[in-house]
């Protein structure tokens, strides 16, 4: 199905090449984990499968690659398309169109698929994928599970003999990952022929025939599926690759109840003055409810895990605690009740896409915008601002523009800038999204330096490495609040 | 969240529009959105402008939107006042500057108008299918298309970006006053890198499901023009006739 002979790729962007002498065969209806560090070339061995490389990002390729028979570097993307499937990192991004059928249909649309043909083969992938049910529901409405398998559907209904997903298990769920692994299996047994890069391979035990490792570039272990789920923990660890997550940890959940949370006991008067007191707080969007809380206390000095199916309103409650979603009920910090404006002035947020987020020409600038304004940091900037860039490993870069930083090192900026704010209230969300074991680590550590006793730290993620590291305390939400009121 | 129930093929519903008052044809709504602005922007607009107007207040209500009824009303009716009425009263220069504007961006009110009901109800889908029937080539159907789907693409990384800023404390107008130049480069420079970024994953999965390939492309909902666009139309052209009489009567 695939074939690559001492392939190497440089982007035009780039001096060093992504992709360094890769020797790879994959024999039709093989399921496949590519899986490294960050920055170790997985996207772009999926883009070479694809076509994406050399056709849409520029670069100098050499070497030979084939895919289901066609030379990629000589054949144009159209035909390249017809018999690959392509499912990226974040679904909302790939979509078109603005339902599921019309998602589902559009490539076999723009292959010139007799219209007749269209209905029948677009209700025949959407029932493969189990999104029939969905079939003229809103790609906006829907979770971020089920724009997963919308996504998968609409890279399958042309019939492509590959299926290339890129971290499809990122920002989904423990029970939706799950259900990733059902259409997968089922796919296979159909003789799909599948290539997953991914950070986190234990989902899929069992159902990988094989698990290649890329390191700088070059292809390093290789391990049938059956050596990979043998393998110990610290043969992981050295390669930096993610094991079998711990399982779900218990941690002690916060005072809260309500309709959007799971059941729980309402805060002490004691307790409301060490954090966060929410009260009577409800936010309703598009004519619907999306988080009621009847009472809940966030505590100071502790990291929060908010947790929660797809689709419980764990942003949503994040928003209305920064100040930035308009809302019903009080909000107070330590007894005094902040309007939303103070809450923005007193919040910092972490973004899952952190470039939205990075306003100045220099990484000294960017540290120092976030520490403006507020007046207990006032006087101690040339103090700690040299030790605050080295804790994240910023030093040797602190006159670089933050755009032209890598991806890591932009989230470490923004991260090491908002604790350098001295923000109260400090959200992550869904931070570790695609990142190695390294960077996880790095991750939490920030996370925990932020959780000083007079901040409170909310954590959004479905990740349960992460959660395991850095989480004190829980939040539960619950799906379908309004079912509840 | 939609709740997961299994439902039979027959759930789909067959590729068949129902014929409503309420629904254009995309060509339908281009055609009266190109009509409108060569209309109010030509010499003697005026003339035509309170058609647009009504046009556009028929056209929110059409499409149910009332929030747009009412915002679209009160700005024409804010423009209005400045353009013609507040210079009866006041013979200030800086009045007639004022109303000289007001007039020039009434005809921009009234095409913004029109041009919201195309936005409403377009779907990048609806449009390259219908400029497709019309046998439009797909030099301009591609662009469109990407260009409409870009545009909620901008939106929301605009709204993400200025979240971002509120946070920072850098949406005042005392700062965008002191520093107008270093606002705008806050405020473009994150927008820009988010929005390409989002705008390249698109592309590239538009351009792997075929988006302006060689093959003549066909359509699961054939688009098919109805009673409900020669009705629009006809409202459109009354309008015209009925406010050409009236305003140049007047005069």
């Amino acid at each position: 199905m695939i074939s690559m002979a001492d392939v190497s790729w440089t982007y035009a962007a780039s001096a060093a090449p992504s992709l360094v002498g890769i020797d790879l065969d994959i024999v039709p209806g093989e399921v496949v984990g590519l899986c490294g560090a960050s920055g170790s070339g997985k996207s772009s061995l999926l883009r070479l499968m694809n076509g994406l490389v050399p056709h849409f990002h520029e670069g100098t390729l050499s070497g030979t690659v084939t895919v289901a028979g066609l030379d990629v570097a000589s054949t144009p993307l159209e035909q390249l398309g017809r018999r690959t499937g392509t499912v990226l990192q974040h679904p909302r991004r790939q979509f078109f169109t603005s339902t599921v059928v019309d998602e589902v249909s559009f490539a076999l649309e723009n292959f010139g698929i007799e219209p007749a043909d269209i209905q029948d083969r677009a209700v025949q992938t959407m029932r493969q994928v189990g999104v029939l049910h969905l079939a003229e529901a809103p790609l906006a409405a829907l979770s971020g599970g089920q724009q997963q398998r919308v996504a998968i559907a609409a890279a399958l209904a042309h019939q492509p003999q590959l299926l290339l997903l890129d971290e499809p298990s990122s920002n989904l769920s423990h029970d939706v990952l799950a259900s990733l692994r059902q259409v997968l299996e089922r796919l296979a047994g159909d003789g799909v022929t599948i290539v997953v890069s991914e950070h986190r391979l234990h989902y899929l035990a069992g159902l990988l025939d094989r698990v290649i490792v890329l390191g700088s570039g070059h292809v390093g272990d290789e391990w049938s599926g059956a050596e990979f789920a043998g393998l110990p923990d610290n043969a992981l660890v050295s390669r930096g690759l993610r094991g079998t997550p711990p399982p779900p940890r218990r941690l002690e959940p916060v005072a809260a109840i309500g309709a959007s949370v799971e059941q729980g006991r309402p805060p002490t008067p004691a307790e409301v003055v060490t954090g966060l007191h929410l009260r009577g707080v409800r936010c309703r969007l598009r004519g619907r409810t999306v988080l009621s809380v009847e009472e809940a206390l966030l505590p100071r000095g502790a990291v929060t895990a908010v947790r929660g199916p797809n689709g419980a309103g764990k942003t949503t409650l994040a928003r209305v605690v920064i100040g930035l979603q308009r809302h019903t009920g009080t909000i107070s910090l330590d007894g005094e009740v902040l309007s939303r404006l103070q809450r923005q002035r007193l919040s910092a947020i972490v973004m899952q896409d952190v470039q939205r987020q990075l306003f100045t020409d220099s990484v000294r600038a960017e540290m120092e915008l976030a520490a403006r304004g507020r007046s207990e940091q006032m006087g101690r900037e040339d103090q700690t601002l040299p030790a605050q860039l080295a804790a994240f490993d910023l030093s040797e870069l602190v006159e670089q523009h933050p755009l032209a930083l890598s991806g890591g090192q932009q989230q470490r900026l923004v991260v090491a800038a908002t604790q350098y704010s001295g923000a109260r209230v400090v959200v992550f969300d869904e931070p570790s999204s695609g990142v190695d074991r390294r960077h996880l680590r790095s991750i939490t550590a920030a996370i925990r330096r932020c959780a000083t006793p007079e901040t409170v730290v909310l954590l959004i993620s479905h990740d349960e490495d992460l959660l395991h590291l850095a989480a004190d305390r829980q939040l539960d939400l619950v799906a379908h609040p309004p079912d509840k009121e | 969240m939609l709740t997961p129930a299994m439902a039979p093929a027959s759930a789909v519903s067959a590729p068949v529009r129902t014929a409503s008052w309420r629904q254009t044809d995309p060509r339908t709504s281009i055609v009266l959105l190109l009509a409108t602005s060569i209309a109010v922007m030509a010499p003697g607009g005026e003339l035509v402008l309170p058609a647009a107007v009504l046009l556009g207040l028929l056209l929110a209500v059409a499409d149910s939107s009332w929030r747009r009824l009412l915002v679209l009303a009160a700005a024409v009716g804010v423009l209005a006042t400045l353009a013609h009425l507040l210079p009866l009263w006041v013979a200030h220069p800086l009045v007639q500057v004022v109303g000289v504007a007001a007039a020039f961006m009434l005809r921009f009110a009234a095409i913004i108008g029109v041009a919201q009901h195309l936005l409403a109800t377009a779907t990048p889908g609806t449009v390259t299918t219908a400029l497709r029937a019309a046998r439009v080539p797909r030099v301009v159907t591609v662009p469109l298309a990407v260009m409409l789907r870009f545009i909620p693409v901008v939106v929301a990384e605009t709204l993400a970006v200025v979240d971002a800023m509120r946070l920072h404390g850098l949406t005042g107008w005392r700062a965008m006053v002191r520093h107008p130049i270093l606002s705008i480069e806050r405020f473009t420079v994150p927008v820009i890198a988010a929005t390409l970024r989002v705008g390249d994953d698109l592309t590239a999965a538009a351009l792997l499901r075929g988006l302006g390939s060689h093959t003549r492309p066909t359509s699961r909902t054939p688009a098919q023009l109805g009673w409900p666009d020669l009705l629009w139309v006809v409202v459109a052209a009354t309008l015209s006739v009925l406010s050409g009489t009236v305003v140049g009567g007047a005069r």
